[in-house]
């Protein structure tokens, strides 16, 4: 229940930057593609760096392990991706 | 105290701002449940909870796991803890929106949308459920969306994130240009 209770309260912090990212804008989004507004990459570059590093400290600190990482198959993340984008060029999600 | 609410209130915070914000919520997801944060297989998940009692034999197979069979199924057809996130995804980014007083039912409303596509509602929703079963396929396969796989597993360093990323990125400038054409 507790796990559950904090999955909402992450869930809001998520919602909540994502909304004040714009990225709940279908412009957003597709300019990304366009390189004419940069904002996805500045959004995920930057949460990938806070995360990383904290985890990386955190896990030296001993105060986590890390969880299951996801599958690496390359035909399959690569496919996979090359469909992702263009469902999220078009729709902007 | 004044400066933080005018702050909050903003409609758009720097993207690395925003970033910050999700960073130490992909840690915290770690640190507090042991999870990685992921949008895409909540609707799989939740969508084989329906599924399952619905037409349990139509769900029965090897994604949402066969009933009294031995492999794991590849998505829990549950109410999992990915589940409960998109919930609170969907509240925060409602909570985001009223916080600037930018909330507003829009069927259609992106200016750059209008002008590409033509200024109709029913072809967003067209555009907007194709491209999202295309995303969910494609998430799918390579297990993970933008979040799930992209944001998750990049920050633990796994090849899988930025294979996908090349991919997406490839892709999504082609369709792009296709889209766009001479206006790209």
């Amino acid at each position: 229940m507790t796990n559950y209770i904090i999955a909402l309260f992450l869930g809001l912090g998520f919602g909540f930057a994502l909304n004040k990212a714009g990225l709940t804008k279908y412009h957003k989004v597709a300019n990304q593609f366009r390189f004419t507004d940069m904002t996805v990459l500045k959004f995920m570059m930057t949460a990938l760096v806070v995360a990383m590093s904290g985890l990386y400290i955190f896990r030296g600190l001993g105060w986590i392990t890390f969880p299951t990482v996801p599958a690496t198959y390359i035909v399959g993340n690569l496919v996979g991706g090359l469909i992702f984008g263009v469902g999220m060029a078009l729709t902007g999600y | 105290m004044n400066r933080i609410k005018s702050f909050i209130s903003q409609e758009n915070w720097s993207p690395y701002v925003a970033g910050i914000l999700l960073g130490i919520v992909g840690l915290l997801a770690v640190l507090l449940s042991n999870t990685l944060l992921g949008a895409s297989g909540a609707f799989e998940s939740f969508v084989g909870w329906i599924g399952k009692k619905v037409a349990p034999s139509l769900f029965s197979n090897l994604y949402w796991g066969v009933e009294g069979g031995r492999a794991m199924p590849i998505m829990r057809p549950e109410i999992t803890w990915s589940v409960i996130l998109l919930v609170g995804v969907l509240l925060g980014g409602t909570l985001g929106a009223l916080s600037s007083r930018t909330f507003k039912f829009r069927f259609n409303d992106d200016a750059q949308w209008k002008r590409i596509f033509g200024p109709q509602p029913w072809k967003r929703w067209v555009i907007g459920f194709l491209g999202a079963i295309v995303l969910e396929f494609a998430a799918g396969i390579a297990g993970g969306c933008t979040s799930g796989l992209a944001i998750s597993g990049g920050m633990l360093l796994v090849p899988a994130a930025f294979l996908f990323i090349g991919g997406m990125f490839a892709s999504g400038i082609v369709t792009a240009l296709i889209v766009y054409g001479r206006r790209y």
